[in-house]
């Protein structure tokens, strides 16, 4: 399944750095979830602090070249590209809005005036058209282009991070729900199959099989079905031990109780402490403590369950590199705010050409590490495998390719159990 | 291992039990068979030993069930998930990870069993069931056997010592039933298990069994004892039974080896006679058409060059192991493919005989429904209200036919349901029957059945036959796609077998089947090289020829 | 289990397959409490407060508090009454809204989902609501890889609208017509509500002083407010209105074939089963 693809080494070089190259992603040495989500998280904080076009490309550039590099062919890894288009959007919106909606930014570079709406009294704040300057809408690209790269960052982790492994992490108190998420994650591919196979057979009683109207009215039946499977569901995870809980003395419940308790109250009084004026003093203290309470309640709360874990993600050398490269990525760009806030935050009033300052742009660079430290992910698919091996052998006539007999039998058998893996209306044992 | 002392259970709002006073026991490391007709209680009694019944379904449950010596009335089904495994009927329903190692680790998860123990046990059970190369496949992607399997393994891994299988091979083909009745009796031999399986399709298991507990019905006391001293009295027989029992062998044999054994003396008595054939359809025009058919799913060809021709009157077996293409030809014959190429074309009975019926691909559903009828693998997913009346309303209407012809027709299939009972209440027969109504309602000329016997007992079974029997003689023709051979040597005047997308055997059931040691039944292997395929033409034959 | 298919225990009693203890109905309210803050700041903090001068970092503390909150409030109702019935029916329910959303997704305000998500609150109570509200925004922003800062605000919003569904009036008496005109209010006002509080939030991380519409930290709360409501009909007017009229229309057509479904499964699943021993 997972080899690397044969690369001829030669010379001392290569011999030397080859035991350093990553090596394929298997299950043994896969690199923990978490690991993709700090590094991302890094990269997000370091894009927090500048509104520089040029360090905000420069960060979508490394993003994008650590993704392209890790990812998988799992379904969540396209979430980069719509993050991607999501980034755009908002990018959009925020134009949209400096235009349509004017800009408080003092400008003397006047592009163009719109016819101004008036308002009503009560709408003071808001303007409808009017004057739309050059400064405008370049703080405008700035603040949207800032948001639009956090939002790409946090696409990185989705497309990275495969989620199923991220839940194997949950603390033990939460296992009831990570199961319940788990679960629905594998029952909704299998109800988007139910739905075409039921839609198709829709044909059978002679109507309709396709339009809103066909959806609707295979919404129930497909809805009764996986309510009847989950109490058959439920069943087998009863017979199976699910739910099985370790005797907790009771003055440990009754400790949990009180720091979960105690800790959200905590929690909720240092919030509102931070509504009122002087509330910044006591409010995050206070809601700091309470957190920490509430999260060791829930760490206490993980005794109940007597369950272990198999094969977990261990977090080895290669999670700290990816962790770390993210850490000083921010680190490099916290220091540079007060180093060079001038090239991190360049001013769009007066006008001035953005510089691409040398040591924070050296320092985002740095997020790259992963894109040669992480496991590689098998390059292996079956489907492109199948595509140049079809191309290289000789089609027999009539476009009928040849048996598929070099493929070992119990790849034949699923293959062709499920024709190329979509969940498939008719095949035999749906 | 597993004992029943007068165990009586209750369902809450039931007027009668669904078990009553049942005593027995399963010693350690047998495979024990749980035979009876569909409602007799089987998958209480497989519960009740599991602990689901009662704590998970509620309900009363008298008298006393140990495993291995636990009372399940002081344990709880995850107090019991150590020593008893329980695989259900669906083993979609049964999984709760996405990945095959996952999947087997599980269990022992919610045991709390230690990392290295897990380990190596998950190791082995991939050894133990062939599943080492699957490991990292997501469950989606696996083959029916393959899941049952995968299934079978996840309970494994906690090494329990009972095994409770609720019908593991029925909705196999026979291929993969015998992948996995091969792993159990390893598990009986190899480990000692105690295997307690509920199954329909005796032939298939019947000569594993040590021991046979038979359930006629919720009222009647069990019978429990070796296979050979229940099958002759069992109401239910496979067919190497029956034939034994009409030859007058004793002890009765179990498998096709032993009746071969015997079956000299038959075999000449035989000789001579020849069976009669199924009657053979009137000529005419035919119903379906396929010509050099192609279909794809995405890459894959799904079919090639298939050709079949069906002439009214008359019953295909389309059959070929899981994947070979029978369901992608039956979809295609009512329009759910459109060919990548080749020409298909259904109808077309005396009135339109001059333009050779339709394209089902490009007629409207309305339309096609006079054509054509597809009972699909799971008759629920014609099954849309939540009576059976207004299903049978909604039947009427759709086919433009006057209101009542489709409850009468569920009369004569269905005699005793209710007209206020939810579909998704029937059992898996009766269900068939709604749906097999519900899409004759239209009348088609043409009828199609996907894998109809899967999950059918015996007399649901032959209800089925009758029915087919019944349409064939009205001049309806019908094509089922099946892997039960004993049905389409009941049934079939000409089997079509695929594979690979490919027509690779088309012909009359005893020239195709009788040499072939997948497709042939249990009778023909007994008596090969004679034609006989069926116990009733063996007994017609004893009976006509002294 | 086929043999229990006929029975039917239709008792009026109504079923609560998750059982809110008062330590959970505590750090219910405690959550929900500190969960209005983080949705309300901007519009009633005061302009010299702790958010109000941090309002840039604000949004970001939130995003990072209320997860950590969730999986509290989640794992104390866990702790007395989540049974493998209970998890394996959210975990189905989650993954129906979770395959209806992106059905939706673009096209302008047709999200089944809220109308599946009120019907489920109604029929299982609030306890069931609330976790499956979090746990389905939870499930298909896995499912999608929409993992961001607004999903824990959506998580906690979906909460809300399916617990409130849960705490209607009436539960076991109020059937039929008036039922399903009930569910389609409380369906519209709720989509509605979701669609605003998930814009105050949002219109807090697009703050900044970019425009007419944005959020100004330190200003008065009336000026703010008509931002706010300006912001509002600038940007989701479009998609939260079709969206309250699908899920009225869609409770009011299918609603009472959904509620059957949905009761008929719980009584199968027998949430409340009790199992009884008699000796022979």
């Amino acid at each position: 399944m997972s080899t690397t693809p044969p690369r001829t080494t030669s010379g001392p070089a290569t011999r030397l750095i080859a035991p350093l190259r990553a090596p394929a992603a298997v299950r043994g040495g896969a690199l923990h979830a978490g690991a993709w989500w700090l590094w991302a998280l890094g990269l997000a904080t370091a894009a927090s602090r500048t509104t520089n076009p040029l360090l905000l490309g420069l960060l979508i550039a490394v993003a994008g070249y650590v993704v392209a590099a890790r990812r998988t062919d799992a379904p969540w890894a396209r979430s980069y590209t719509a993050f991607l288009k999501l980034g755009l959007l908002v990018l959009a919106i925020r134009l949209f809005f400096a235009v349509f909606l004017g800009s408080p930014i003092p400008g003397a570079r006047v592009l163009f005036t719109l016819p101004e709406v008036p308002l009503p009294d009560w709408a003071q704040g808001v303007r409808i058209g009017g004057r739309v300057t050059a400064e405008g809408l370049v703080f405008a690209l700035y603040d949207g282009l800032k948001l639009a790269t956090l939002l790409i960052c946090v696409g990185a982790a989705n497309a990275l991070a495969s989620p199923a492994r991220l839940l194997k992490s949950l603390p033990g108190a939460l296992y009831e729900a990570g199961v319940a998420i788990v679960v629905a994650m594998t029952f909704a591919p299998q109800l988007v199959s139910d739905v075409q196979r039921l839609r198709a057979a829709r044909r059978l009683r002679g109507r309709p099989d396709h339009g809103i109207r066909a959806l609707l009215q295979v919404g129930l039946p497909v809805l009764e079905g996986a309510l009847e499977r989950s109490v058959a569901l439920a069943a087998a995870m009863d017979a199976r031990g699910y739910g099985r809980t370790a005797q907790v003395p009771p003055a440990v419940r009754r400790v949990t109780a009180a720091l979960t308790l105690g800790g959200l109250l905590g929690v909720a009084c240092g919030t509102y402490g931070l509504l009122a004026a002087e509330g910044a003093d006591y409010g995050l203290p206070l809601l700091l403590a309470g957190l920490a309470a509430a999260l060791g309640g829930l760490w206490l709360g993980g005794r109940r369950s007597v369950r272990t874990r198999y094969r977990p993600d261990r977090w080895g050398v290669r999670a700290w590199l990816v962790s770390g490269s993210g850490a000083a990525v921010a680190a490099v760009m916290i220091w540079a705010a007060s180093y060079a806030p001038q090239a991190l935050q360049p001013p769009a009033v007066p006008l001035t050409a953005p510089t691409l300052p040398l040591w924070p742009a050296a320092g985002v660079l740095l997020g790259l590490l992963p894109a040669f430290a992480a496991p590689a992910p098998p390059r292996s698919a079956p489907e492109p495998a199948a595509v140049t091996r079809r191309k290289r052998l000789p089609e027999p006539p009539g476009g009928v390719p040849g048996p598929r007999a070099d493929r070992p039998a119990m790849e034949r058998d699923t293959h062709d159990a499920r024709p190329d893996g979509r969940p498939d209306a008719d095949s035999e044992e749906a | 291992m597993i004992r029943f002392e007068q165990v009586s259970v209750t369902y809450d709002g039931a007027a009668r039990p669904a078990l009553r006073e049942v005593d027995l026991t399963v010693p350690e490391g047998e495979l024990c068979l749980l035979v009876g007709p569909s409602g007799s209680g089987k998958s209480t009694l497989l519960g009740a030993v599991s602990g689901l019944v009662p704590h998970f379904t509620g309900g009363t449950l008298r008298g006393r069930v140990t495993v291995a010596g636990r009372d399940t009335r002081t344990h709880k089904p995850r107090e019991l998930a150590d020593v008893v495994g329980t695989v259900g009927q669906d083993p979609l329903a049964h999984f709760v990870t996405d990945t095959v190692e996952d999947e087997l680790a599980y269990g022992m998860e919610s045991l709390g069993v230690p990392p290295d123990t897990m380990r190596r046990r998950v190791e082995e059970t991939l050894d133990l069931l062939g599943l080492a190369e699957l490991r990292d496949r997501p469950i989606a992607a696996l083959s029916g056997g393959q899941r049952q399997r995968v299934a079978i393994g996840s309970v494994l891994t906690t090494h329990p010592r009972v095994l409770v299988l609720d019908e593991p091979t029925s909705a196999l083909d026979p291929a993969a039933a015998e992948e996995v009745l091969a792993v159990l009796q390893r598990l009986v031999h190899d480990l000692g298990t105690t295997v307690l399986m509920a199954e329909h399709r005796l032939e298939r298991v019947v000569q594993y069994a040590d021991q046979v507990i038979l359930l006629p019905s919720p009222d009647a006391a069990p019978l429990v004892g070796e296979p050979a001293e229940i099958m002759p009295v069992s109401p239910v027989q496979p067919p190497v039974v029956a034939l034994g029992g009409l030859a007058g062998w004793s002890p009765v044999p179990l498998s096709v080896r032993d009746a071969r054994r015997k079956a000299g003396p038959l075999r000449e008595r035989l000789t001579g006679a020849a069976p009669r054939a199924v009657a053979d359809p009137a000529p005419g025009p035919p119903v379906a058409e396929v010509s050099r058919l192609a279909v794809r799913h995405g890459r894959v060809e799904a079919l090639r060059g298939v050709g079949l021709s069906v002439r009214p009157g008359e019953t295909v077996a389309l059959m070929g192991r899981n994947g070979a293409g029978k369901s992608t030809l039956l979809a295609s014959l009512v329009g759910m493919h459109q060919p990548a190429s080749g020409s298909v074309r259904v109808g077309g009975g005396e009135e339109e005989a001059g333009h050779g019926g339709v394209v089902p691909h490009r007629t409207r559903p309305a339309e096609l429904l006079r054509h054509v009828g597809l009972v699909p693998q799971e008759p629920r997913d014609l099954l849309y209200a939540d009576t059976v009346a207004a299903e049978c309303a909604a039947a009427d209407r759709d086919a433009d036919v006057a209101p009542g012809t489709c409850r009468a027709l569920v009369a004569r299939l269905l005699p005793d349901v209710a007209d206020t009972t939810h579909p998704r209440d029937l059992s898996e027969g009766q269900r068939l029957a709604l749906a097999l109504s519900v899409v004759l309602t239209a009348r088609p000329p043409l009828l199609l059945l996907d894998e109809p016997t899967r999950g059918l007992d015996y007399a649901a079974k032959a209800r089925l036959v009758e029915v087919v029997r019944e349409l064939a003689a009205d001049g309806h023709a019908t094509v089922l796609a099946t892997h039960d051979v004993e049905l389409a040597a009941e049934l079939a005047h000409r089997v079509v077998i695929l594979a690979e997308g490919e027509v690779v055997a088309d012909g009359p059931m005893a020239e195709v089947v009788v040499s072939s040691p997948a497709f042939a039944p249990q009778v023909a292997k007994i008596l090969a090289p004679l034609p006989w395929l069926t116990v009733p033409q063996v007994r017609e034959a004893l009976e006509t020829a002294p | 289990m086929s043999a229990v298919d006929g029975v039917d225990t239709m008792t009026g009693r109504r079923v609560r397959p998750v059982r809110l203890g008062p330590r959970s109905v505590a750090a219910l309210a405690l959550v929900s409490a500190v969960g209005v803050v983080a949705f309300g700041w901007p519009l009633f903090a005061p302009g010299d407060s702790g958010v109000t001068t941090h309002a840039a970092d604000a949004p970001w503390l939130f995003a990072a508090l209320l997860p950590l909150l969730l999986a509290v409030v989640v794992a104390t109702i866990a702790d007395t009454g989540l049974d493998a019935k209970a998890i394996a029916m959210i975990g189905v329910l989650a993954a129906a809204g979770a395959a209806l959303r992106p059905l939706g997704a673009g096209t302008a305000g047709i999200e089944p989902m809220f109308f599946l998500m009120v019907l489920s609150g109604r029929v299982l109570g609030p306890g069931f609501g609330f976790v499956l509200g979090a746990v389905s925004m939870f499930a298909s922003a896995l499912l999608t890889g929409g993992v961001g800062p607004w999903m824990p605000f959506q998580m906690l919003a979906m909460g809300w609208v399916s617990m409130g569904a849960g705490l209607l009036p009436g539960p076991s008496r109020l059937r039929g017509r008036g039922e399903l005109l009930l569910l389609a209010a409380y369906g519209a006002v709720a989509s509605v509500a979701y669609g605003t509080v998930m814009n105050l939030q949002g219109w807090t991380l697009m703050q900044g002083m970019g425009s007419g519409i944005s959020y100004v930290p330190g200003d008065p709360v009336g000026e703010n407010l008509a931002r706010f409501v300006a912001y509002c009909l600038a940007t989701s007017l479009g998609w939260d209105l079709p969206r309250a009229v699908v899920t009225v229309v869609l409770t009011l057509v299918l609603g009472g074939t959904v509620l059957k479904a949905l009761r008929r499964a719980t009584r199968r699943a027998a949430f409340d089963a009790t199992a009884v021993f008699e000796e022979r």
